[in-house]
């Protein structure tokens, strides 16, 4: 192996990585608040479906990555207040999500652009495709910080882990709660710019192809934490690198099982984890 | 009601003269009923294709036609069963993945004729088309390796399933036709939709080297093309639908599947009395595979080039050349001599 192959390897580990690494940044925001976050695929969809969308109308990608952050951050704040004002159970309110976006961005190719399946090429921003890559691992950094050591980060895990103490200490939990949600939702919807803009230039239905889901699982096996949850999902991403770069070079090992071997990795990582960690305690639970 | 709105949102979308209200009689001229795949109308590829050969029949044999969209496997019973209900002179079910269900209504509703594409349905009122896609990729391999700098080219799948083991055998067949000793990486994404993959995988084809990459992927093969924008001297060849404009110049052709020609074939037999029955393939010959037309690459790949490539043509059109469809075939592969 020579090393520029070692290097395209590690680029296409950090590419690969990096939108899964942003949606697992906002699940684990969010679930340290309190707010089980299952929607972070559907809050992917949108960040991507709307910054293809401003990006064609506007002729400005800047626009429709801002567009597509925002769009996410309202997703996120949606899920947020079903969770809080309305109390729906969040898992149901995260499944609901994921329906809305996706077959809203299907219904909004159709609406928009009179064809199905995919939007025209649209301007995009593929010089800041590493700009991103470097923010997200920066973003790990911060909020890891964030979290475990300012006032703001302990208020955030007081709202997780007993939101009734919260109040008593004068925190409002709902308030947090909410902002964490739309936050995360922001975070995800990066992760969707990053593909739709960063990588690509186009949004096509289908394209998040379940990274919000293992976003999710980044989150779990990352421990609730920032610079865990961003390990993973750089895991991950060197996993499928292997993956790409492997397929035909075994003779004897079938493409699927390669394909496979990410998910097979994550089900190991999850077993040897299993037990020994716990989710924030008041995660999923309605308050007040 | 469910399937009420989906028929009404097919037709809205088609805006088209599309006979919404089927006839409940039979008898009363033509009537094509058709249940798209989950791609849908819009994919501009293989449901498109079929709906163009449905508007081909509308217009020239004057039948009425009739379509359903499939927003997810579950619907394609329901939407089967509605169009069998509505007694159609021919009901099509666009996808291999429609089989099992198709087999079932073709057995409830004997008096009722179907049509599947890309599958095999082993029922007396059923046309099974399926498409020689060997056929235009062992041309696509050709022209690969004709226009290699590098002597390394590379294939692109969507699903390691033997449907795209036909594209794949026969690219590689082809390749060999050229040039016997050329190296051909075939890889397969894992999806047809997931696009990001498609060209992240296309990157590293490239950075091994491969400069012309064929992806038969479906959307996720846009990748592909994205991928080779950005590099010099490197190539793509687009499967399904005409691709070539994604990238003006950079697509060297696509291979097409004419899955209107096949539509319309069908429903021209039933209306001539000499309905199809049993297995039909089209490839080559048949015009149900073909090239697109080098619109914008003909000066680049040169006469010479097309040339060649049109003997390859008229040698497998003939029957000199056999383009293998299985990649057992292809180890038994043996370049001809034109």
């Amino acid at each position: 192996m020579t090393l520029s192959l070692v290097l395209s390897l590690l680029a296409l580990a950090l590419v690969r990585g990096t939108p899964i690494l942003l949606a697992a940044l906002g699940g684990v925001l969010s679930e340290r608040a309190g707010i089980v976050n299952i929607a972070l695929e559907g809050e992917m969809t949108a960040g991507a479906f709307a910054a293809a969308l401003l990006s064609y109308f506007t002729r400005d990608p800047w626009i429709g990555a801002i567009g597509g952050v925002a769009v996410g951050a309202a997703v996120g704040f949606a899920l947020g207040f079903a969770a809080t004002r309305w109390r729906v159970d969040q898992i149901v309110a995260g499944m609901g999500i994921n329906l809305i976006c996706t077959g809203g961005a299907a219904f909004g190719l159709i609406y928009v652009f009179n064809q199905a399946g995919v939007t025209p090429q649209v301007p995009a921003i593929n010089q800041a495709l590493w700009p991103m890559v470097v923010l997200g691992i920066a973003l790990a950094a911060a909020l890891q910080w964030a979290i475990a050591r300012t006032p703001i980060g302990l208020r955030l895990r007081a709202c997780g882990e007993n939101p009734h103490a919260a109040r008593a200490a004068g925190i409002d939990p709902l308030a947090v709660r909410l902002y964490a949600s739309a936050i995360a939702g922001g975070l995800a919807g990066l992760g969707g710019v990053f593909l739709a803009l960063g990588e690509l230039n186009l949004y096509s239905d289908g394209m998040i192809a379940g990274r919000g889901f293992i976003a999710l699982a980044a989150v779990i096996f990352g421990r609730w934490t920032p610079i865990g949850a961003a390990g993973v999902a750089l895991i991950f991403g060197l996993l499928e690198a292997l993956q790409f770069a492997l397929q035909g070079n075994i003779a004897w090992l079938p493409s699927d099982f390669l394909q496979a071997l990410p998910y097979i990795a994550a089900l190991l990582a999850l077993l040897g984890a299993s037990g020994r960690y716990r989710p924030p305690a008041a995660e999923g639970k309605p308050y007040p | 009601m469910r399937i009420l709105a989906r028929a009404l949102s097919a037709c809205a979308l088609a805006a088209l003269v599309v006979a919404c209200a089927p006839s409940t009689e039979r008898g009363r001229g033509l009537s094509l009923g058709m249940v798209t795949d989950i791609g849908g109308l819009g994919d501009k590829s293989f449901n498109d294709s079929a709906y163009r050969g449905l508007l081909f029949a509308h217009r020239t044999l004057g039948a009425r036609i009739s379509v359903l969209q499939s927003r997810s496997a579950a619907d394609y019973q329901p939407n089967l069963e509605a169009l069998a209900n509505e007694r159609f002179s021919v009901i099509y079910a666009i996808g291999f993945l429609m089989s099992k269900d198709l087999d079932q209504i073709a057995r409830d509703h004997p008096h009722t004729h179907f049509a599947i594409v890309d599958a095999v349905v082993d029922e007396p009122n059923v046309v099974s088309i399926t498409f020689r896609e060997q056929d235009g990729s062992f041309l696509a391999g050709a022209l690969a390796a004709m226009m290699s700098a590098t002597k390394h080219i590379a294939f692109l799948g969507g699903q390691d399933i033997p449907l795209l083991h036909k594209f794949e055998a026969g690219y590689i067949a082809g390749a060999r036709e050229i040039d016997p000793s050329i190296k051909v990486d075939a890889k397969y994404i894992g999806s047809f939709d997931d696009v990001a993959a498609g060209k992240e995988l296309a990157d590293v084809e490239l950075n091994d080297g491969a400069d012309i990459l064929y992806a038969a992927a479906g959307k996720a093969g846009m990748g592909a093309i994205e991928a080779v924008q950005t590099r010099p001297g490197a190539y793509a060849i687009g499967v399904d639908s005409n691709q070539d404009g994604l990238a003006p110049g950079k697509v060297l052709t696509s291979v097409v599947k004419r899955v209107n020609v096949a539509v319309f074939d069908v429903a021209k037999a039933y209306r001539d009395g000499k309905p199809m029955h049993g297995h039909v393939v089209f490839g080559l010959r048949e015009g149900g595979v073909s090239l697109t037309h080098f619109k914008y690459t003909r000066a680049k790949i040169g006469p010479a080039r097309l040339a060649r490539l049109a003997r390859i043509r008229a040698a497998i059109v003939d029957g000199r050349i056999v383009p293998p469809a299985t990649l057992r075939a292809l180890a038994a592969f043996q370049p001809v001599a034109l």
